[in-house]
């Protein structure tokens, strides 16, 4: 049988709570903001080293 | 038959509500606070000019792998942290985080950390901030620290190489003045963990660690404490003779070595009741100020140095 798009079955499976939620959302934001601080760190240190940024000292 | 299907039960997934601070938790913020000093130390006093966002970067990843090896340290450690009324408290004895998530967590950090700083700063600081990592998780949290009473005797490298990463992160060598930075941190870490350990001996000894005060007894611990003070105190000034240090460096580190020494001979005298407490108290907050004054002088010459430089 085909479902609407205002279908109000509840959802199957695990269902979060609102403070399991929460924490998913700060946990998401957290790991973004992280990848962000990498990217750009990587760029910084790209434009400090310049076009030698792979040549580096052993 | 039964009504409840047990093995749905084992398989549902445990819902994670741990926030970000019981992650930040599991950092160790404020082992990872002196780490950082410390190894800004190694990289500034180093004799070369380091790009600010070099220096950053350096200092970023050697604190992110200080977190990596604390979050790892807790996950293999959880089972005593639950019994200690110092530890029972951290993230995962407390059910905010699975062990499995902080084991998780402290693997991509260490990998992550280790990676960066030596694809943008070099390698052979990587190679001693992984060498940290693996000293700090392996041979002091699951070899040492069960085992012998000499645990943080020798697992205190770990502590004590953040300064020769910093120094090796500027210069992309090694040299004898992060080797000294490393002596001094070396024989600081047994007097102020048996410090920490003398007035959490019962704590210890329900967890079944093996510290000094429960394997040996308190009056042993007092002496090996003297013992160490006395070398520390003579290795900390040692750099001033030899010429690597210089004069306020050394008139510094006389009179704190001095301070340090007055409180430990104040523990290995006092060893009855609330005096004896109170001694080895103040003997454990001395010494991180001992630790803290020692580098900040030598941070504090640096810059100052630098400032008359651009001045005259």
């Amino acid at each position: 049988m085909a479902t609407t798009m205002d279908d109000k079955r509840e959802p199957d499976g695990i269902v979060l709570t609102e403070a399991q939620k929460k924490s998913r959302r700060e946990r998401s934001i957290a790991i973004a903001l992280a990848l962000g601080v990498l990217v750009v760190l990587f760029f910084a240190v790209t434009m400090v080293k310049g076009p030698a940024v792979l040549m580096r000292p052993m | 038959m039964s009504v409840v299907d047990h093995n749905a039960l084992e398989l549902s997934p445990r819902i994670s509500e741990a926030d970000v601070a019981d992650y930040i938790a599991l950092l160790k913020p404020r082992v990872m606070s002196l780490v950082v000093f410390t190894a800004l130390v190694g990289l500034v006093i180093a004799p070369v000019h380091v790009h600010p966002v070099m220096a950053f970067t350096s200092l970023l990843c050697i604190a992110v792998g200080a977190g990596a090896a604390g979050a790892l340290n807790m996950w293999y450690e959880s089972d005593i942290d639950a019994k200690m009324s110092r530890t029972a408290n951290r993230p995962i004895p407390r059910g905010r985080v699975a062990p499995q998530e902080a084991l998780a967590f402290g693997m991509t950090l260490a990998f992550f950390s280790v990676m960066t700083l030596g694809i943008l700063v070099n390698w052979i600081a990587g190679a001693l901030l992984a060498f940290t990592i693996f000293f700090y998780v392996v041979i002091y949290t699951m070899v040492l620290k069960r085992r012998t009473a000499q645990n943080i005797v020798i697992g205190g490298a770990a502590g004590a190489l953040p300064p020769v990463v910093g120094w090796a992160a500027a210069t992309g060598s090694l040299s004898v003045e992060p080797l000294l930075l490393f002596l001094i941190i070396f024989f600081w870490t047994p007097p102020h963990f048996w410090a920490l350990a003398l007035f959490r001996s019962d704590d210890y000894a329900r967890a079944g660690v093996p510290m000094l005060p429960v394997v040996a007894g308190p009056d042993a611990t007092r002496l090996q404490i003297l013992l160490y003070s006395i070398v520390l105190a003579a290795v900390a000034v040692a750099p001033w003779p030899l010429g690597y240090f210089d004069a306020v460096y050394g008139v510094t580190s006389l009179l704190l070595g001095a301070a340090m020494l007055a409180f430990a001979i104040n523990v290995y005298r006092l060893r009855q009741g609330r005096e004896a407490s109170r001694a080895t108290r103040r003997l454990f907050a001395f010494s991180i100020f001992y630790l803290f004054a020692l580098f900040a002088t030598l941070l504090i010459e640096v810059v100052a140095r630098a400032v008359a430089s651009s001045i005259w």
